[in-house]
């Protein structure tokens, strides 16, 4: 392995239009990353015909560098304006702009840049290591089942996040359940909730829907404190965790590292699902559930640990199956095939330089997150220093465009403005968005897997439990819950 | 090694055959003036689909052949979900000035035909051409004991009891799920549709067990054919195709239904100015025959049977389609409108 390794960053950095279109892709993948609506997968799309006059291992390491970096990118926009940059990041924002605002943006970024190099390091050396065992593994025992009972087993602990009370938590949840239903079913296409709207039938898309919860609703908070006269701007804080704060949280990097990766391998499920998938298991395993989704930085850490650490997950049942887990990746196969490869089996044999090439350069990728994150982080956090009356405007400029580039549809400007409106009245009685949009994204991720699971197993709810992954899940939800019910119920909860 | 040989052999065999329907260009111009300058600007193509499936895919290869031919550019404008719904409300929308173009695939004709509200591609849009048309096929692991052929396969099935599973996109009224229906009428065995609307999971559940067959086209699943993973058992067309001399059709496995094929085209509005659309439609039915979408194609298995369709031959292959589709929902008991 490392002598492949090598061979892979001799060839590398060995040519310098190599070495011009890896940096390219970790800035190009960065800037995507972080401006909201425009992705990684828009400048992905833009770039496509260009690599046809690429060497194919040019070709895939350009994406694989900017699906690297630009899954970190969206961190930044999170954390300082509460914006997203696409829906991997949405977790990010649970914490990291709640610490923005008590003047500890410095280290929600320097934790972001630090733990999304960590995640992703990590994940290029497993992939590295063992994508064709990863991969066979992973196709065999977990299926529609086991990924709605992995989801079931992280929404068991979205009440904990952000609400005032526990049952306004599972209100919370119950509301993003309820969006995530509008539009066609899943399995068998039939319009739900659509009232006639043809556009309504793909569903709330992620997008419009996150930017109104999160950063439109806030403009609506910040305004309202502004023309009450009790608005306060954001310290700037240059200040990044210390080595100690972040050597507290090691187990919370390395549980997201397995759950980011986990959910990474799986086809068709990547990044968004890990994030909040790892930020779930970092407050089901806190002692202090209650102060996540106020500015605990374990939430950041986990999020944007386990996103990354999907990136490199997510090229294992690529290359070695052929099974592209999400758009960036199935954008990866057009490379291939653009220069008559296939990603597969055989790929490891009929191409194994273009492999190594691309494991080299997603690991240096991750690492030049660190680098570079930490040279653009102290210019970054001035941003803060904008006013409130310039910020707010521009804010809401970005995050419209953003609703709408996405899919070219007005339909996702008035979903992303309703979205701020009922996100601003919701916050006001005490509900949490992060529950609401935990329970949208990981709802429509849950019902697929629901339906096709109750289809393989026949409709006979009790053979969910005879598929071990399953059960183990699935019990395991169920303790959360009752839990979480004893913790309501227990005197010491009541202040809440 | 063994198995590297023998995925060797069969890609080999793929490749001598790929070209087995022969290509001639039905469009003999290769130029057109331009009517009234038209156009000016950039085309606008909306795709009802994502990027990376194969309407993107197709989209961008047609795009890039009808820019090689005309230097004009086309932007691409994917509007996705509601299994085309959405792409097709926005083109319905959008300017009729013959700027605008649309893909679609045969999900607009099955739409139609459930509901005659909806757009009907062949009347309420011109179609400019058909680019690709293909069939489905049943496949099976290459490494399946449990059955090896179809005649084994649909014992197996019916030994199962109505537990065993095959993958495809069942959503209500789709090509897959009207065939299914025609082969389990035709068959009398019983197995569990499992539906899958991105084809990673899909594929990925016949390669990790998680079913015991698949539904799908051959273009779709050539990385798995070449690789030696998945071998089909069933043909759904009315002749082998050469490439795939060794498969039985439905046909010879005594189903006799008119097979429903999957195809994708291009259209303009049926409004749009007359002399825009006579433009349109040699430049598309020209970028057809560009060594560049030639070269698409193959690599999708579409040249395997006439994947070609000018105004009128796309007009006949939709007007079937939505008949054949309204009658199978009818006897199905669906709420045709």
């Amino acid at each position: 392995m490392i002598e492949n390794f090598l061979a892979g960053s001799s060839a590398l950095f060995g040519d310098p239009v190599t070495i011009a279109i890896f940096v390219f892709g970790v800035i190009g993948g960065m800037l995507f990353g972080a401006i909201p609506g425009v992705s990684m997968l828009t400048l992905a799309a833009i770039l496509l015909p260009f690599t046809a006059g690429l060497t194919p291992a040019q070709g895939v390491m350009l994406f694989a560098v900017i699906y690297c970096t630009g899954t970190y990118g969206g961190a930044i926009t999170a954390i300082l304006f509460n914006i997203p940059g696409a829906p991997e990041n949405a977790p990010t924002a649970f914490d990291g702009y709640p610490m923005t605002q008590q003047g500890k943006s410095g280290k929600a970024v320097g934790a972001a840049v630090l733990c999304s190099a960590i995640g992703g390091v990590a994940s290029a050396l497993i992939m590295m290591a063992a994508t064709e065992p990863l991969a066979q593994w992973a196709i065999r025992n977990i299926g529609p089942p086991e990924i709605f009972a992995l989801v079931f087993f992280g929404l068991a602990v979205a009440s904990s996040v952000g609400a005032r009370t526990i049952w306004k938590g599972w209100m919370s949840v119950l509301i993003g359940l309820l969006i995530a239903t509008i539009g066609q079913d899943p399995v068998g296409g039939i319009n739900r909730y659509n009232f006639g709207v043809g556009d309504l039938a793909a569903g709330i898309a992620f997008v419009p829907a996150i930017l109104g919860f999160f950063a439109v609703s806030e403009i609506f908070v910040q305004a309202e404190r502004k023309a009450g006269g009790t608005y306060k701007a954001p310290k700037v804080s240059m200040s990044f965790p210390t080595f100690l704060e972040l050597w507290m949280h090691k187990f919370a990097v390395l549980r997201s590292i397995l759950v980011g990766f986990f959910c990474g391998i799986l086809p068709g499920i990547g990044a968004t699902l890990a994030a909040f998938m790892g930020y779930g298991e970092a407050v089901r395993w806190s002692k202090d559930k209650e102060s996540f989704g106020k500015g605990n930085l374990e939430g950041v850490i986990s999020s944007e640990t386990a996103n990354n650490a999907a990136t490199g997950a997510a090229m294992i049942p690529l290359l070695a199956l052929g099974l592209p887990g999400g758009a960036l990746t199935a954008m990866m196969v057009a490379v291939f095939q653009m220069h008559d490869l296939q990603p597969g089996p055989l790929v490891f044999y009929t191409s194994p330089d273009l492999i190594w090439v691309v494991f080299a350069a997603m690991f240096y990728a991750n690492l030049s997150i660190l680098i570079i994150g930490l040279v653009e982080t102290k210019t970054i956090l001035n941003l803060l220093k904008i006013p409130f009356q310039f910020l707010a405007p521009l804010i809401l400029m970005l995050a419209t465009i953003g609703a709408y580039i996405s899919r070219g549809l007005v339909l996702d400007v008035m979903v992303m403005f309703i979205a701020g409106i009922l996100g601003y009245l919701l916050r006001r009685s005490g509900f949490s968005i992060p529950g609401i949009v935990l329970g949208l994204i990981l709802g429509q991720i849950g019902e697929q897997n629901f339906a096709q699971g109750m289809q393989m197993v026949h409709y006979d709810l009790g053979t969910y439990f005879s598929r071990p992954i399953c059960a183990i899940l699935i019990a395991a939800g169920f303790i959360t819950l009752l839990a979480n019910i004893y913790r309501a119920f227990a005197p010491a909860a009541q202040p809440r | 090694m063994k198995k590297m040989f023998g995925t060797a052999v069969f890609a080999a065999a793929l490749t001598m055959c790929g070209s087995a329907y022969a290509f001639q260009c039905a469009v003999g111009e290769s130029s057109m003036d331009k009517p009234g300058g038209f156009p000016e600007r950039a085309l606008t193509m909306i795709v009802p689909y994502g990027p990376a499936g194969g309407s993107g895919q197709v989209a961008a290869a047609m795009a890039e052949a009808v820019t090689e031919l005309t230097g004009v550019s086309i932007n691409r404008d994917h509007k996705p979900g509601g299994s085309g719904t959405v792409g097709m409300t926005a083109y319905m929308a959008a300017p009729a000035d013959g700027y605008n173009v649309l893909e679609h695939i045969d999900d607009a004709a099955s739409a139609h035909a459930l509901d005659s509200s909806v757009p009907n591609p062949a009347e309420d849009l011109i179609p400019l051409v058909v680019s690709q048309v293909t069939f489905s096929q049943i496949y099976i692991r290459s490494n399946e004991d449990r059955f090896t052929d179809w005649p084994s396969f649909v014992e197996w099935v019916k030994a199962q009891g109505g537990r065993a599973t095959i993958a495809n996109v069942s959503k209500e009224g789709s090509m897959e799920r009207v065939t299914m229906r025609f082969i389990t009428d035709a068959t009398g065995m019983e197995i569990q549709q499992i539906s899958f609307d991105k084809g990673a999971p899909r594929y990925g559940a016949l390669l990790g067990a998680q079913v015991d067959a698949l539904f799908e086209q051959p273009g779709d699943v050539r990385n798995f054919l070449d690789a030696g993973q998945f071998k089909p058992i069933l043909t759904i067309f009315d002749e082998r195709p050469g490439v795939f001399a060794d498969v039985p059709t439905h046909r010879e496995m005594g189903m006799e239904f008119d097979p429903l094929l999957r195809f994708r085209g291009f259209y303009v509005h049926k409004d749009a100015p007359a002399d825009r659309v006579e433009w349109l439609q040699w430049a598309f039915q020209r970028g057809y025959c560009e060594d560049s979408y030639q070269a698409f194609n193959e690599s999708k298995f579409m040249t395997v049977i006439d994947s070609y369709r000018d105004t009128d031959g796309a007009k006949e292959l939709i007007t079937r389609s939505v008949s054949q589709y309204r009658d199978v929902y009818k006897a199905m008991g669906l709420d045709v409108k």
